[in-house]
């Protein structure tokens, strides 16, 4: 391949990226930083099952939610320090995927959403009448008020996500092999795929690394409760953002995280008083965007690029044949 | 603790009756246009709260809304059908799954709109059945039949009887039924299929809106209330087989069954867990639903 | 029996009340390009689908290379060594005629770099190297069943089942699907072969096995079978042993 390999120019970024917290040193802009990266990796995640499997996991946020809380019970009930309770976070999450992912997946694509749906709901109604998660209150956790270390995790973790994602996705057969299942599950099985054991592969996957983002979050801010790490508002974001990018892609929910995320912190500081509205326009996105842009943003910007390639090369075809 | 029985029993096929419902007319959606509608338990919510301003507005029995609140919501999905169509017949993009995901977001929309509009607070229906109720007294068993839930039966049992009637010995139902089974060849044979999609999704549009009045008047109803509503929609529909309308009553019932048993023997804050439990269990032993004649 | 490469035993496969496939017995041995024929619902994707593990045969045992198979999974089968195309094409539509190659060579080849060479050599067996980048789903009807036989050709098989692989083509494609076909064999794999299209299929068949409502009506080389009363009666019509002659 010409040029420098991809994982090289990922590195770049991330550090690149990396480099912007020692520039900015301010608090607020350093948590806006950090909530984007968060929200880049809740995007990607999701996609990795509803774009390249076509699964579409209407719960992901019980992920997230699982991985919060265990980590926030360790670290305030077990005296855990901070990073073993984060990986334990995502082996919960990892846990819980397993569990369920093999029961659910063997469901149609609307089946398993609903299926993955009903469970982030049901273990939200869980942790609301559970005493010892702190049942509606929520839980607290000791304040550490760094937000550059916060924001250098959080970089660490996404960046570790999309990289190993776009190693897994992108380079390895594994993405290619989840596409031919999204494509024609049926069909994949006579070309010796076994799509229940990459399905379960995939959806292990997508947990794992959405839990440790629960685990940081509840670290970072300090406080979990049902309704901020198990409600439908982690997963509904989520999906906007990976549908408004571009599902099929790792770059597509990059863009739609980084986009849907600023256009929501501009309405936060404008708009903070209509809260309600915020799910009237994340509804309204959805829809539009299904509608009007099925592709997503980087989709119809890569089909353009895929097809002026094509003519191109068409073009150049033609008149090879015509010598 | 056996006393409770007959009550249990009574108070699940009423509860069965209004899964019905719910579950008929999304089920219908589903085997004549394919469409898996997220939005089911937001149509609901919001025949309720028309229901609720009709009822508010003009001082009459919540009932009489219900004429008024299906006109309405009926044209609204006869409007909103071809939009669906366009998204699920697109060719960019995967239709079936960008269906999904538009109803979904349509959920999200409509609740937040009623959460606009009405706030977080609960409402509830008052009809001239809403305090009455018929006793029983049975040898040991002492029987309580909420009129009002018995309302919901009879209406649930009315939107059956309906259905089959207008599915089976019309026109109209027979083109339905052969848009269902091969939308093309309906086409060539003759019939509208724009038209009679459009007709079928603002019916069942209209039913569901329908059922939230009810609901309203039964049990309560507010802005948020819509996706446990859908889930339960869901359920009902799974359990029975996708797309196997036969099956819908019975598996509305075993549901109601299960969930009144739930509440008057167990904890009734475990009730979602508890059906998902179940749900998940009765898919594991058999994905096409309980009588395996699902898609 | 040591030599078969797939040997079906008493197969039956009953669908509810329906019998599809009636105690068929048969065998096929390295190098032949055996044929099976007969009028629609005869049973012949069935057994196909039996054959590659799609259905799990109601009785009866099924061995491919001296083991039985019976029951088990298309993939495992696949790894085995059989390869198959579906009667109605089912290329992976949003992937590139390369990556449709491709995954199917990473059953053989679990690294990037040699399943992607492996992928063009399939790609330029089968002639379709120029189109590789193209959406498989822009592929005309003859492009789809060529890719469909390459998909399977990926997998290094063994025994490769064609499900009529030529309707549906112009006489033009269809000669060259038959070229494709007879290349193949000359490359060592055994094929299994459903046709409606009877020049064909009696012109590159060493053997024809004969179907009608699930039961095997007769069996043996193209010649014989063409005459053979029963056939004709039930499937081919007077007028066939001419053409066959041919």
């Amino acid at each position: 391949m010409r040029g420098r390999p991809a994982w090289l120019w990922i590195l770049l970024v991330i550090a690149a990226v990396g480099t912007v917290p020692l520039l900015i040193a301010d608090a607020f802009f350093l948590r806006l930083f950090t909530e984007a990266l968060m929200w880049i990796g809740l995007a990607i995640t999701w996609d990795l099952m509803a774009g390249y499997i076509g699964y579409l996991n209407f719960g992901h946020g019980v992920f997230f939610g699982v991985g919060a809380y265990t980590a926030a019970l360790l670290i305030t009930k077990g005296g855990w320090p901070f990073w073993p309770a984060l990986a334990l976070g995502g082996l919960a999450a990892g846990l819980v995927a397993l569990v369920s992912g093999w029961p659910t997946l063997r469901l149609r694509g609307a089946y398993f959403a609903i299926g993955t749906w009903a469970l982030n709901r049901a273990v939200g109604q869980v942790a609301l009448v559970l005493d010892f998660t702190g049942g509606p209150d929520g839980m607290r956790l000791p304040p550490f008020l760094h937000p550059q270390f916060f924001a250098y995790v959080m970089l660490g973790v996404v960046g570790a996500t999309f990289l190993i994602l776009w190693l897994l996705l992108e380079q390895a057969p594994f993405g290619l092999k989840l596409k031919a299942i999204r494509e024609d599950e049926s069909g994949s099985l006579a070309i010796g795929l076994n799509p229940a054991w990459l399905k379960l592969q995939a959806f292990v996957l997508s947990a794992v690394p959405t839990g440790i983002l629960g685990g940081v979050y509840a670290y970072w801010i300090t406080f979990i409760d049902p309704s901020s790490t198990l409600g439908d508002l982690i997963t509904d974001q989520a999906v906007v953002m990976a549908i408004f990018g571009g599902l099929g892609t790792l770059i597509g929910p990059v863009i739609g995280a980084v986009l849907f995320f600023s256009f929501k912190t501009y309405f936060w500081a404008y708009l903070s008083d209509y809260q309600v509205l915020y799910l009237i326009i994340l509804g309204l996105a959805i829809a539009a965007t299904v509608f009007f842009l099925p592709d997503g943003f980087w989709g119809t910007v890569a089909n353009r690029w895929e097809g002026r390639r094509a003519l191109r090369k068409g073009l150049s075809l033609g008149q090879a044949a015509g010598t | 603790m056996l006393a409770l029985l007959p009550q249990a029993i009574i108070d699940g096929v009423l509860l069965g009756g209004i899964y019905l419902t719910v579950a008929m007319g999304f089920s219908l959606a589903f085997g004549v246009l394919h469409i898996i509608d997220f939005a089911v338990g937001e149509w609901i919510m919001l025949g309720a709260f028309i229901g609720l301003i009709f009822t508010k507005w003009l001082g009459v029995d919540a009932l009489l809304s219900l004429p008024v609140v299906f006109v309405i919501f009926a044209v609204v999905g006869w409007l909103l059908q071809p939009l669906l169509h366009r998204v699920l017949s697109g060719s960019r993009g995967r239709p079936v799954l960008m269906g999904l995901v538009f109803t979904f977001g349509l959920a999200l929309a409509f609740r937040g709109s009623a959460l606009t509009v009405f706030g977080i607070f609960t409402h509830s229906l008052d009809t001239v059945l809403s305090q009455g109720s018929w006793h029983l007294d049975w040898g040991p068993f002492f029987l309580t039949v909420p009129l009002i839930r018995l309302a919901g039966l009879v209406y649930a049992l009315a939107v059956i009887l309906g259905f089959n009637y207008l599915l089976k010995r019309t026109d109209f139902g027979l083109a339905v039924r052969a848009v269902a089974q091969n939308k093309e060849a309906a086409g060539l044979m003759g019939v509208d299929v724009n038209r009679t999609s459009a007709a079928v999704y603002g019916l069942y549009v209209g039913i569901s809106a329908m059922t939230g009045v009810f609901i309203g008047a039964i049990v309560s109803l507010n802005a948020g209330m819509g996706p446990d509503l859908s889930i339960f929609a869901f359920f009902v529909v799974v359990l029975a087989g996708m797309g196997y309308l036969a099956g819908v009553p019975w598996a509305a019932f075993l549901l109601g069954l299960i969930q009144s048993f739930f509440l008057i023997y167990f904890n009734p804050s475990h009730v979602l867990l508890a059906l998902f439990s179940i749900l998940y269990l009765i898919l594991l032993i058999s994905p096409t639903g309980m009588f395996r004649k699902g898609v | 029996m040591s030599g078969a490469v797939l040997k079906l035993e008493e197969v039956r496969m009953a669908f509810g009340g329906l019998i599809a496939v009636d105690d068929v017995s048969f065998e096929v041995t390295p190098g032949e390009i055996v044929g099976i024929i007969g009028p629609n619902g005869a049973g012949k994707t069935t057994i196909f689908n039996a054959v590659s593990g799609y259905y799990r045969p109601t009785r009866g045992r099924i061995s491919f290379l001296g083991q039985d198979v019976t029951g088990r999974q298309p993939y495992e089968l696949a790894a085995m060594g059989i390869g198959r195309t579906f009667q109605i094409v089912k290329p992976f539509a949003g992937l590139s005629v390369l990556e449709n190659i491709l995954v199917a060579s990473y059953l053989r080849h679990p690294h990037q770099g040699e399943a992607r060479s492996k992928a063009w050599e399939v790609l330029r067996f089968i002639g379709l190297a120029d189109r590789a980048d193209l959406a498989a789903a822009g592929l005309t009807l003859a492009g789809r069943k060529r890719l469909e036989m390459g998909k399977a050709l990926a997998l290094e098989p063994k025994l490769l089942l064609l499900d009529e692989v030529v309707a549906g083509l112009n006489p033009t494609e269809a000669d060259q699907t038959v070229q494709l076909i007879l290349k193949i064999r000359d490359t060592g794999v055994t094929i299994l072969i459903v046709e409606h299209i009877m020049r064909v299929i009696m012109k590159i068949s060493t053997r024809i096995i004969v179907l009608n409502y699930g039961r095997m009506i007769a069996q043996g080389r193209p010649e014989e079978v063409a005459r053979d009363r029963q056939v004709i009666e039930a499937y081919l019509g007077e007028g066939i042993d001419a053409a066959v002659g041919s």
